[in-house]
């Protein structure tokens, strides 16, 4: 079994770790306040909370289309000039509803009140990556990060069938056009390869023969739902992973989610998230046993992770890089500022690589290390300076027809407010360099900072006339461009 | 060893920049490299040097939809929505001819310009699209596993020492290709943006600025050394693909490496693309605009060994006929345009492109008048020193010569590769390649 974390390490150090992985960090309030709890608790505290305080309601076109009946008949029976202006203009309001949800959901991760099932949610979101580019249907792609957040901590099952039977997945993978005699092979292939058990162990066979088992559920476009039609089944033998019969939906998910391999693979993912390294051989061993014991429930599982010995080992702790959305969110929560526009942070979470709800294939974010490189590490350091000091020295390069973020009438990307920095550094602490980096280390830092990159923000103070607001600004945003800074 | 040093700044910083660079980071850089400066073999940059620029078509390309059997009637049999229509196929030979949007390809054949290996593959074929990239990227067996790409083998054998912009990947990724035990190659997506903008929106080099800061911060290592710099960044899973995370530096010796990387890199590429114009438009889509970028990099004589660039789109599994031909459309006219601005501004000598796809899609279309996952398809190659025209075997489309429903192979990928780092980057495809594959005649 996973070894508990002995209590006589649990201090505010830990908490904060907790918080960073757990969630999108925490005041030092909030750190100390959690620190006080017994580790258990303190977990808990994290895992149970509910998401009914939340400040956020659903955006307001998140529901079925009530006229989509009309909708679609009046597009039939238009000219095909009249039928091209309806798509344009269909486009032009999905891509802006894109926009609108991406911010919708940064800001409950700046903002919301259960911040792990936000955490849990980005992690589902990258594990069954499904792209808006393909769906092109702003209420499906919320329905199902709605659905991430209803299921994500749940049994695994229920969440696969969930997913499965989910409308942007059915047209994702093309389960949605799929019909017998020659079942299209896009959902069953991923399914075993991505989402439950991992390259190399199925067989080709495995995989036409489940495309055979799951035809017959389809999306019926008009309601916008899935349905089984009975008629488009393909009732004849199948013979997946051993099992034999007339196989169907849920025999599939019966077999897949049973076998050992779906254990390892889902809690080797959820560990690698989390813990920002992949487990090795005997620790993958004890989280696919304890996985399944707790009857294959996120949840229970994820505490269990999260008051693991292992996940609070120095090679864990503060060395996991922050993908693009942590880095956000983390920095508008540090700095105290609200977010950027929601078509500012699209913008930039593009060029920082992790394009929300446009991920670059079907396996999603590969995450670690390669969310670093000379393109991405510059546009980091770009996007911490518009986070200081509110100008956007990003480029704007809208997707096709999205609404490009706001930009002056001298065509820069336009200016946010700076950080309030009475709050962040107030004039009664400038008393001397080493309180100020010292505030700045306990805030940005987790009190990691290296010895060069204190000597690097100790030059610059010591180069600085008077400490003016530009010049903490600079030192902030240098503050926020240090290798240390992109890890947590 | 001054003579060294003067190599290393003259050259491997792309001369023009070397009196632009402040001292201490040419400091810093020298002492990377001082692991290399007693090996023999310089470093193969500058401006007369082969470039080889890859072209990955991600998703796997429909191999039979792209060079097409002509008077085939497995073809037609197999596929009575998606075949195309005799009459309209860009006819070669008799036997074969190129789907109708690639008139660029139709021109660069026509011009002696294009080089066509057909039923390019490997043993075991994987169907997955990541695996099976995993396996062209580094060009291991199917059943072996890699963390180091087939370009990244190259770097660390041939060009030592080179600055790290001997790889550039355009977009925001790096290819596990490039995946080195000495990591080289940037990623860069615009090179307007590809700098760091100081506060005043300006320059980052001001006395007083944080931008001078920045630059101590990403460079000086005085109060804390490197360590021992071939380590340093050794995490090769940095590079993009699928990979484990490796032995080797710490996530922070990677963040300061790269940071380095950047910084270096960031000037030189600038400075380049202001100064060099382009001799000859270029179509209007991102694969052009990207090639457009690389022409200039190679004009302005950046020291890069190998460009990399990839179009996107082509898992065809539904309706797969509108959307292939605009795919295929974009293709050949971006290349054809490249290559002619290549010729304008006198560099198309020493360019050479390559295409791959992770594989190609299977000879019977589906029911949703697309296509699966496949196997063996042809691979192109551009250029004004390609020997042109058509390399390997033909593709057998009878049913009974069928794998499963899917081509097979006759010429390994790695033939392809092997011949490529022989005749066109000259140097020897063993240790990089780990064993011997036969070549082609590919280079003229």
């Amino acid at each position: 079994m996973l070894a508990e974390l002995p209590a006589s390490r649990w201090n505010p150090a830990a908490a904060t770790h907790l918080l960073n992985r757990a969630g999108f960090g925490g005041t030092a309030d909030e750190v100390s306040e959690l620190a006080r709890k017994p580790a258990r608790e303190a977990v808990r505290s994290l895992v149970a909370k509910g998401t009914a305080a939340n400040p956020q309601k659903p955006p307001s076109w998140a529901h079925p289309d009530p006229d989509r009946a009309a909708r679609l008949k009046a597009f039939r029976e238009a000219s095909p000039q009249e039928r091209e202006r309806l798509q344009r203009e269909q486009r032009q309001t999905q891509r802006a509803r894109m926009v609108e949800l991406e911010g919708w959901w940064l800001d409950r991760m700046v903002r919301g009140a259960d911040p792990l099932r936000e955490k849990l949610t980005l992690f589902w979101h990258g594990h069954f990556a499904t792209s808006a580019v393909k769906v092109r249907d702003a209420y499906l792609m919320w329905r199902q990060n709605d659905l991430f957040r209803r299921h994500g901590l749940g049994p695994w099952r229920t969440l696969l069938r969930e997913v499965t039977l989910d409308p942007a997945m059915l047209i994702w993978l093309d389960q949605a056009q799929s019909r017998p005699p020659k079942p299209n092979e896009n959902y069953a292939r991923e399914l075993m390869e991505l989402f439950v058990l991992g390259e190399g162990r199925f067989s080709e066979r495995d995989v036409t023969e489940s495309a055979r088992s799951l035809t017959g559920w389809t999306l019926d476009r008009l309601r916008q739902e899935p349905i089984y039609r009975p008629r488009l089944h393909d009732p004849g033998v199948k013979s997946v992973l051993g099992a034999e019969g007339r196989l169907g939906l849920d025999d599939i998910l019966d077999v897949l989610t049973s076998r050992p391999d779906s254990d390892q693979w889902i809690t080797g993912k959820l560990w690698t998230f989390f813990a920002g390294t992949a487990p090795g051989a005997e620790l993958q061993q004890s989280l696919a046993r304890c996985f399944k014991e707790q009857g294959r429930t996120i949840g229970p599982f994820l505490e269990t992770l999260l008051i693991s010995e292992a996940f609070h080992a120095p090679e864990v702790v503060g060395q996991r890089i922050k993908s693009p959305t942590e880095l956000l969110v983390m920095a508008c929560r540090q700095l105290g500022r609200p977010l950027p526009a929601p078509a500012v942070c699209a913008n930039s979470l593009r060029l920082l690589g992790q394009d929300l709800f446009h991920p670059p294939n079907v396996k999603g974010w590969e995450g670690g290390v390669a969310w670093i490189n000379a393109n991405t590490l510059l546009n980091r350091h770009n996007l911490a300076l518009l986070l200081v000091t509110g100008e956007n020295p990003l480029p704007t390069t809208p997707r096709k027809g999205t609404p490009s973020a706001p930009r002056t009438r001298r065509g820069r990307p336009a200016a946010t407010a700076p950080v309030d920095l009475a709050e962040l550094l107030p004039k009664t602490d400038r008393t001397s360099a080493e309180r100020i980096l010292e505030i700045l280390n306990n805030r940005f830092l987790d009190a990691r900072i290296s010895a060069k990159s204190r000597k690097v923000l100790g030059d610059y103070l010591s180069a600085q006339a008077d400490l003016d607001p530009q010049e903490l600004l600079g030192l902030l945003r240098l503050t926020l461009c240090l290798p240390e800074y992109q890890l947590c | 060893m001054h003579t060294r040093r003067s190599f290393l700044k003259s050259t491997a910083w792309g001369g023009a920049l070397g009196s632009t660079v402040p001292a201490f980071l040419a400091a810093t850089f020298d002492h990377l490299h001082a692991e290399n400066s007693d090996r023999d073999v310089a470093p193969a940059t500058g401006k007369d040097s082969p470039v080889l620029v890859v072209i990955q078509l991600a998703g796997g390309n429909d191999g039979l939809n792209t060079v097409v059997p002509l008077g085939n009637d497995h073809y037609h049999k197999a596929r009575p929505k998606l075949g195309l229509e005799p009459k309209t196929i860009r006819k070669i030979r008799d036997d074969v001819g190129f789907h109708p949007a690639l008139r660029g390809f139709e021109e660069l054949h026509d011009e002696g310009r294009l080089a066509i290996v057909q039923s390019v593959g490997y043993p075991n074929p994987n169907r997955s699209h990541f695996r099976s990239t995993d396996i062209w990227m580094t060009a291991t067996d199917s059943d072996r596993f890699s963390n180091v790409g087939w370009i990244g083998r190259y770097f660390d054998n041939a060009c030592a020492g080179g600055p790290a912009t001997v790889g550039v990947a355009v977009g925001r990724q790096s290819p596990l290709a490039f995946a080195a035990k000495h990591p080289r190659g940037i990623a860069l997506e615009n090179p307007e943006s590809f700098r760091f903008t100081d506060l005043d929106g300006g320059a980052d080099n001001q006395a007083k600025g944080s931008g001078s800061f920045y630059r101590q911060m990403n460079s000086s290592f005085d109060d804390a050394p490197l360590g021992d710099p071939a380590n340093a960044g050794g995490s090769v899973a940095m590079l993009g693909g699928t990979h484990s995370q490796t032995s080797g530096g710490s996530p922070l010796d990677f963040l300061e490496r790269t940071a380095l990387d950047a910084q270096v890199s960031s000037d030189q590429i600038r400075e380049i693309a202001n100064r060099f114009r382009n001799a000859s438009p270029y179509p209007a889509s991102k694969l052009a605009n990207d090639l457009r970028l690389v022409a200039r990099l190679i004009a302005g004589g950046l020291g890069t060994r190998v460009y990399y660039l990839s179009q996107g789109g082509y898992d065809t599994h539904t309706n797969q006929t509108g959307a292939h031909q605009r795919l295929l459309g974009v293709l050949g006219d971006a290349m054809v345009a490249f290559v002619k601005d290549l010729k304008a501004l006198g560099q198309s000598d020493r360019v050479l492109v390559m295409t791959f796809s992770e594989f190609g899609r299977r000879v019977a279309e589906n029911g949703n008048a697309g296509t699966d996952h496949g196997a063996a398809a042809p691979l192109f190659l551009a250029g004004t020193r390609v020997r042109a025209g058509w390399h390997g075997k033909p593709p057998i489309l009878d049913p009974t010569s069928l794998h499963n429903g899917d081509l097979r192979h006759s010429t390994d990928f790695r033939s392809v590769y092997a011949s490529i780092l022989e005749q066109w980057l000259r140097t020897d495809p063993r240790p990089i390649l780990g064993t011997t594959f036969p070549t082609l005649p590919l280079v003229a």
